[in-house]
Parts: C-alpha cells; structure tokens; sequence
C-alpha cells in the first residue's frame, strides 16, 4: 500500500500547490484591479474605522472631531463638525465614499496618526491612554471667524485677516457649507447632500476667500502705485495730476472717467485717498506693458497663491496677448477694471506686504500638528513668499493709505480712537456702461500703521442691489472695523 | 511505564520546545491584533496567557504521559493553527465569541489528552468496527431527528441540545473512518480480488463489497438530504482513497472519479442550492451585492491583504458574512497575507506529511489505513474549504479544521489528531523506536489477573489481551492478534 500512499502524498501536495497558485492569483496577480473597484471599500473602511484627531482653532474652539457611536453602528466613529459652515471652507469634510477636502484631506496623515514620528511616539500610546490620533491646530480663531460671519450678514464675500507672519486668522466667506450634512452617517442623505452643493451654481464648496477671484476696483491701486513707485514713474513729490473728469487715452476714442465721473486729480497723496481713476491709468501707461506685466507678477499674480490648502487659485492681469496694441486696456486695468481679477486671500496678502515693510509672506492655515498627547509634531514657521517692493515703497504706500481712512473713501467708516489704520478701497464695477449698476465692493486694510499687526481684506460680491449701489468704502469699512475691533479688543 | 528513553524524552522535548514557540507566536499576534485594532494591549492579556498556557501544558503532558514516541511536531503544527484561528475569532467578535471559544478550546484540548488516555493501544478501535459503524450511521441521522436536530444557513447538520449546539457529522466521519480502515484491513485481498464476473467486467464479491458501500451510499445520501454538501464531498472522497490504498487498484480512483462527476452533475440538475453554489462559483460579479456577496467581498479582503497583509487588527475581514467561521482563511489572508496564508497552508501540509508519514511506517494494515483515512479527512477538509474560499473550487460550507470556530469543530478535530498521535506512537513502538511498556489498563488488567490467580489458585490460560508487564515488546501485536490484522501473532504465553 505504501506506493499509493506516497501517490496520495503527491496528490495532496499537488493539491495545495494549486491552493497557493490560486492565492497569489488572488493576492499580488489581481489585488490592484480588485482594490481598485468601487464597491471594494475596505481601504476607505479602515480609516473610517479608526478614531481621527480633531482639528481645533488658535484659540482652542474645536471645529472638527470624532464621537463614538452608539454600538451597533456602522463604523464605530463618527465626525463631527460643532461650528457648522463657520469653518467649513477651512476644515472641509472627511466623508465617507465621497472623499475628504481641504485640512481634512490635507492633514489627513497626521489625523489619522499615520506619519513616522506617530508611528514611533505612539508607542507609548500602547502603555497610556492615547488613542495614537494627532490634532491640527489652525491659526483661525474662533472669536474672529464668527465676527466675519455676523458682519457679512449673509450677504455673498469674503473676509479674510492675516498678521505679519501670513497666519490666516480669519477666512470666512457666503455662500458656503455645512460639512455635517456630508458625513451623514445615511449614505444616501450624505450623497444627497453633496451633489446638491456641487450643482449649486454659486459654488458654495469652493471657499470663495482663496479659490475665485474677482475684478478688485481701485484696491488694485495699491499694486499699480507699488510698481509705480519701484519704477520711479511716481513719488510723494511728483508734479501733481491735472483734475479732470474724463481722458481719452491712446488707440481709442473713449474716454476714461473717474468713478461715477467725478472730476479728480491733485498730488498723489490726493489721488490717492480720493481714488481718482485716471492718475492710474496714466500711471499704468508710463509704467508700460512689460513693466506692469512683470510688476504685477512680482506681486504674485498669475501664480497659486501658496496657501496649505487644496487648489489655491491665482490672482489674474487679464490677458497678456497683443496688450501693445490695446493701451486703453491697460489704462484700464491700472485701476482695476476689465480682465483683473483679484483673490480675496490675495488682497489681504497686498495690505500685508505693504504693513510688513515689502515682505509677502506665505500665508498658512494650520500653525501646528500635535500628536496624541499635545506634543507639537510641526510648526509652521513663517516664511516670506516674495519681496514685490522695497521697505521705502512700502512707507510710501503704508503713508497713502493712512490718508485714505482719515480724509479718503474710507474716513466715514473706519477708525478706532488711537490706533492708526491704513486702508484702500475699490468699488469694481462689473456692467457696462447704460446697464443696471453692479459691482463689488472691497476695502483692504491694516492696523495700527504705524505698528502693524493685522491685516484684512473684505470683499462683498456684487450679487444684489443693496451692494451694487454703494462703495467698498461704506459696505467694507464697518465689516474691517469691526474685525480690528475684535483682534484689538 | 518509566522506562528510560532517549529518542522518546528527545521527541518530547522538541514537541516542547515547538509548542512553546508555537504559543509565543499566538500570545504575539493576539497582542498585536489587539495593538492593530484598539492601539492597546489587551485588557485580559493576563487570563489570556494563563489559559494558552494550561492549555499547551495539559496538551503536552496528555502526549508526554500517552503517547511519548508520537512525532513532536503534530501537536505544535496544531496549536500554531488552533491559536492563530482564536486570535482571529476573538479579533472578529470579542464580545459574542471569545469567550465561548475559549471554553471549546479548553473541553477540545481535554478531550485530546483523554482520548489518548483511552485509546492506549490503536487496534483496540479495530475491535469495534461495528460499533463505530453504528455510531457513524447515528451521528449522521441525528440532525434529522424531529426536535433534535437544526437547520443553519440552509444546511439541517446541527444538533441543539439545550444551550449546546454541535455538528454530529463531525465525529461520524472519524467513527465512519475507523469503520472504513478496520473493515477493509480485513478484507481489502477479498475486494481488490475481483472474481465476480458481470458481463466483461470483472467485480469484486458484491458481499465484500456491500458493507463498505453501503456505510458510504448512506452516509452521501444522509448528507444530500441535509443539503451539507461539503462534507459529502469529504466523505466521497474518504471513501474513494481509502478503497484505492487498501485495493491498490486505480479502477476504484477512476470509478471515484466518474460516479463523483455523475453524482455531482445529478444534484446540480435537481438541487437549486447546487446551481446556486456552481453558479457564483462561475461568476461571484454576477450578482455582487446579494448572492455573491460573501465570495465577493471574501476576494476584495484577500486582495486587500496583499503579499504583507493590512496587519493583525487593521483590515475589515469582519465585512464579510461568517467570517470567523467558514471564511476564516479569507480573514487571516486579509490581514497576515499572502504570507501568512501561506503559513496556514504549509502547517497543513506538514501534518499532512506527517500523516502520511505515520501510514507508510507502520506495518499494520489496520493502522496504515486508518492513518490514510484521518489524513485524507483533515487534507482535504482544509482544501475544500480554503479553495471554496479563494474561489479555486465551488464554495461549500464547512469549517476550517482547528482554526475555524465551530463549537464541535475543534473538539472532533482535537480526537482526530489524539488518533493520529496515538498512531504515531503505536509506530514507534512497533519499530522498537521507544520501549513498548505496558498501558495503565494493561498493568491494572495483569494486577487483576494475578490476584484472581492467586486467590482461586486456577491456571489463566485465557490471557490473551492482557499482558505482564514482565513480557517485554509483545504487548501491541498480542493485543493485535485478537483482531486478526496483525499477521505475526505473539504466542507470549
């Protein structure tokens, strides 16, 4: 009998080579193409079944976190989001199927507790309590989010506040979400939910503070006199411009008018408060095509904004082809008009760098990343993104814009008795000549100026009459002033 | 009993040494699961070890008092297997399953240890092939019994007995294979003699044949009408090996063969369960999401394990329906991975191997055989399902032998390995290997006999069976002689 024996031997062996053959079929020939199909969800389940950190503001306001379930649920965790849609645009959400956004997606590793140095620290997690999941501490403040949602009002815009080291401390816009309804735990209500905001034509997933832009009006007369003042085209103690209401710049018939065709000019410091338009599109001219292109670029227009979050969108000069041939469009363009478009994050960024003595800095959301136990992980350390002007421009500039806040278009709105602020305002008007007005209003500023420590940027869309009918300077300057208020409390 | 005995003490020793690894291995993983899913060492970790341990030292004492010329590596392949299956089961349901886990694992490990106890002298088993048969046949009807048995998943193969629920068809197929080795020990020349003329065929004694056949046609057909489709093809199977290395006729491999296709093709054209099996077996993707969902998602765990595994703790096998049960292999290739499938498949077939080795040691039909049968059960019980589960054969339901949880499961595999170890020793004996000392009952059976001798002063004439210790090598084959298996009859007295 031993022969057959030996044969069952073989055959058993042949058997469980054919077990082995079929487990690597199963475990390196088709694992990628069976991980790869939708209905195979156990990667995504296994984040959702661990415990993930929570993402809090500078001032210790928790705006994202994981409870337990009630046992019995599907995933033993669920997330959480206390302050709604006041820090959606910044933490986004962490969903499950439809993907995670922003800080969620952006630090998901250090949430999760999935980075090397978690790796190692958390092994005194095994002998403590952590649960090994990291936080995200961001540099928003709570108190100054909400003071930016309650002076919108609702209304469409952004308002975003930065201190001299390119913290974001406050980044709030309308419209926008409310991250809960993502991660519903009913799939279908969270599908719902998602693809209604993705329809949504006002964009309200997009935080409208650093990923659109728009036209920015006569906030963009900081930049044109920055590159200006560079270039020598202008100085404190250049001859005055003439006043007039309307100058018909080269290759073209049309004139150009001051806003709501006043009749505008005087010293710089004059144009400047008052915001006359044609002092700047003479001043865009002389500067020249390839100055203005090469200025603006310097200030970081046509790039990314460096921001730490996910697809950050760059401010725009408008087209660059042909522009020799199509000065009335660059004449137009100096104060803001036509194809500029500005980010709101970014013109926060323009008062930063003129308070910051010409240093840009890279603006950042989250300041640090703590493991389990409240040890730092990282810090951000702040870092100067470009250098567009000299600290003796910045002065120039920093000392123009004082006088708009005590005798310009923004005196009747902003001032705190003994903190002196610095301001420009645009009201970008967005119809056509003869159409119903429509335009948006911005006020860009920074405080104390002669100290600064803040700098903000309010945006208000365009979206109905109340705001199409009046100026950055009234509708922006009490939302800044009160958001200087705040931080100056 | 305390004979000295090198190769003995040495064989234990190792057996020591590699049950000890064997439960570091499981007291690592069960910690490491544990780190995986809750980032903490477990709570119990200290009853845990307590228990692994009281339960590898009763293993191995059961061995080393029992069966101490067994092959060491048996009992460590199985307590490798048998732990890594409770840090998985205890991983998928903490709460529901532990616990009773734990409680079978320690009535299967005693059972082990007493079934060597009992059992000292394998040929005793042959002596009660009829019984055995009786038995087999009874376990199997069991379930059918109105208010007895009960249905699970579609299968009516358990048997509740107040809060105890357990699969009697998991102890008919050792009673079955005990039947089937001592019947056909005896009588494999008769059947493989083929003197029945039917036309041009040339058959085997339909009287020889009949007993074996008909203990197998019963139990197919018990198992058909308890829709337990797993273990009839184990049985089949069983049956067919064990009729080709007794005959050593390839006709019986080849008849196996096509009267197995034949039946099998008869149930999936009368058995919508069968279609259904055959059916995701073709095409899991057909119906992903209810039919094929456990196949389906099985696959996606594996896949998802990879060549490492997502780490003890840190995959999902808990997606997929019975996963500490049927699918356990799914599971454990979800998080050990290729790898630690692979360590699972190679510990199978090291028993296997062992096994095999024990039935080509021996010279005793009867032990050869048997030896054959309890390999074939446990070889091809761990293929059918490991290949049901990674879609390499159509999927039927039964456990993984001493990883699966499974109340029964654990305890009638745990008898079957007590078998093989006893047969193993009983080799080793037979071969002079260790010295062939007499069993406790023998020695007590001698004491009894010299007593009565000494009291009624009468001369024992009829002592066959019992043995005086002082007689030294001549205990197993005088106590094989009663069944007739052993050609060398000892004439001791």
């Amino acid at each position: 009998m031993n022969k057959k024996i030996r044969q069952l031997a073989f055959g058993m062996m042949a058997l469980y080579v054919l077990l082995f053959a079929a487990m690597n079929y199963w475990q390196v020939g088709r694992a990628s193409e069976l991980n790869a199909r939708t209905d195979n969800y156990r990667a995504i389940r296994r984040e959702f079944d661990r415990p993930r950190g929570e993402i809090i503001t500078a001032d210790g306001v928790v705006v994202a976190q994981s409870v337990a379930t009630p046992q019995g649920s599907q995933f033993p965790y669920q997330r959480q989001y206390p302050t709604g849609s006041l820090f959606g645009g910044v933490t986004g959400y962490y969903s499950f199927g439809y993907g995670a956004s922003q800080v969620e997606r952006t630090e998901n590793d250090v949430l999760t507790g999935q980075t090397a140095q978690q790796y190692v620290g958390n092994i005194q997690d095994v002998f403590t309590d952590g649960d090994g999941t990291g936080t995200v501490r961001l540099t928003l403040r709570n108190d100054l989010q909400e003071v930016a949602r309650d002076a919108l009002a609702g209304r469409d815009g952004s308002v975003v506040m930065l201190d001299m080291d390119g913290r974001v401390l406050a980044m709030y816009s309308n419209p926008n979400f409310d991250p809960n309804a993502i991660v519903d735990p009913d799939f279908d209500a969270a599908g719902n939910a998602l693809s209604a905001l993705n329809e949504d034509e006002t964009e309200p997933l997009l935080n409208h503070a650093y990923q659109l832009r728009y036209m920015p009006g006569s906030t963009f007369k900081v930049i044109t006199a920055g590159i200006a003042l560079e270039a020598g085209v202008m100085a404190l103690d250049m001859p005055p411009f003439d006043r007039v209401s309307e100058w018909t710049p080269p290759q073209t018939s049309n004139p150009i008018q001051n806003y709501e065709g006043s009749n505008c000019g005087g010293d710089l410091r004059e144009v400047f408060r008052r915001s006359c338009n044609i002092p700047f599109a003479q001043t865009a001219l002389a500067v020249g095509v390839p100055g203005m292109i090469a200025g603006t670029q310097a200030w970081g227009m046509e790039q990314p904004i460096p921001l730490d979050l996910p697809r950050p969108t760059a401010s725009t000069f408008g087209s660059a082809d042909d522009l020799d041939q199509q000065l009335p469009l660059v004449a137009i363009r100096g104060f803001g008009q036509q194809e500029v478009q500005m980010v709101p994050l970014h013109m926060a960024m323009i008062a930063q760098t003129v308070a910051n003595g010409g240093e840009m800095m890279r603006p950042y959301v989250v300041d640090a990343t703590l493991d389990s136990r409240d040890r730092p992980l990282t810090v951000t350390e702040p870092s100067v993104w470009l250098r567009p002007i000299s600290p003796q421009t910045a002065a120039t500039l920093n000392e123009l814009m004082q006088g708009v806040v005590t005798d310009g278009t923004a005196s009747c709105c902003l001032g705190i008795s003994g903190i002196p602020i610095a301001a420009k305002t645009g009201t970008a008007q967005l119809n056509n000549d003869g159409q119903p007005q429509e335009s948006h209003a911005w006020i860009i500023a920074f405080a104390p100026a002669d100290n600064p420590q803040y700098a903000v940027a309010v945006m208000l869309e365009g979206t109905n009459e109340a705001i199409s009918a009046s100026t950055g300077g009234r509708l922006g300057g009490p939302i800044a002033q009160r958001m200087f208020e705040t931080v100056f409390g | 009993m305390a004979t000295a005995s090198p190769l003995a003490r040495a064989r234990r020793s190792t057996e020591l040494s590699l049950v000890v690894m064997a439960g570091m291995i499981t007291a690592g993983a069960y910690t490491l699961a544990s780190l995986g899913q809750y980032t903490q060492i477990p709570a119990r970790i200290i009853p845990f070890l307590l228990t692994l341990l009281g339960m590898l030292i009763v293993a191995h004492l059961g061995v080393r008092w029992f069966a101490r010329g067994s092959d060491p590596t048996l009992l460590p392949v199985v307590a490798l297997l048998h732990g890594l299956g409770y840090v998985m089961i205890t991983r998928l349901e903490p709460e529901r399953l532990a616990g009773l886990q734990t409680t079978w694992s320690i009535i299967a490990i005693v059972v082990f240890a007493f079934t060597l106890a009992v059992v000292q002298r394998a040929p005793d088993l042959a002596r009660y092939r009829w019984t055995f048969l009786a038995l087999g046949v009874a376990l199997l009807v069991m379930p059918l019994v109105p208010g007895l048995g009960s249905s699970f998943g579609g299968a009516r193969i358990w048997v509740s007995l107040g809060p105890i629920n357990f699969q009697p068809g998991e102890f008919a197929k050792i009673a079955l294979a005990i039947f089937f080795a001592s019947y056909l020990a005896d009588n494999r020349q008769l059947i493989s003699g083929a003197t029945w003329r039917v036309g041009p065929l040339r058959l085997p004694e339909p009287r020889y044949l009949l007993p074996v056949l008909g203990a197998w046609a019963f139990a197919v057909l018990v198992m058909v009408a308890e829709k337990d489709l797993g273990s009839s093809l184990l049985f089949f199977t069983l049956f067919v090996v064990m009729l080709w290395v007794s005959t050593e006729r390839a006709a019986y491999l080849v008849i196996g063969v096509v009267l197995f296709g034949a039946a099998a093709f008869v149930s999936w054209r009368l058995f919508a369960h069968v279609q259904l099996r055959v059916d995701i077996w073709l095409d899991p993707w057909a119906d992903p999401n209810d039919d094929g969902y456990q196949l389906v998602q099985a696959l996606y765990g594996v896949s998802d394990g990879g060549l490492m595994g997502t780490g003890l703790g840190r995959g999902s096998p808990d997606i997929v329906p019975v996963a500490e049960s049927d699918f356990i292999f799914t599971s454990i290739g979800e998080e050990l991975g290729l790898f630690g499938g692979a360590a699972i498949l190679m510990s199978y077939l090291l028993m296997v191997g062992a096994g095999l080795r024990i039935a080509l040691r021996t010279e005793n039909a009867f032990e050869k055989l048997l030896a054959v049968g309890l390999t074939t059960i446990m070889g091809m019980q761990a293929f059918i399902i490991v290949g049901g589960v990674i879609k390499l054969v159509p999927l039927t339901g039964i456990t993984l032998p001493f990883v699966s949880y499974g109340g029964s499961s654990p305890v009638s595999n745990y008898v079957l390995l007590a078998l093989l170890v006893r047969l193993s020793d009983s080799t080793a004996r037979r071969l002079h290997e260790v010295p062939d000392d007499a069993t406790m009952a023998e020695r007590w059976a001698a004491r009894r006999l010299r007593r009565s001798r000494h009291s009624q002063r009468s001369p024992a004439t009829q002592a066959a069976g019992f043995r005086d210790p002082s007689f030294h090598g001549a205990g197993a084959s005088s106590l094989a002689s009663v069944t007739g298996v052993d050609g060398s009859r000892a004439a001791a007295r």
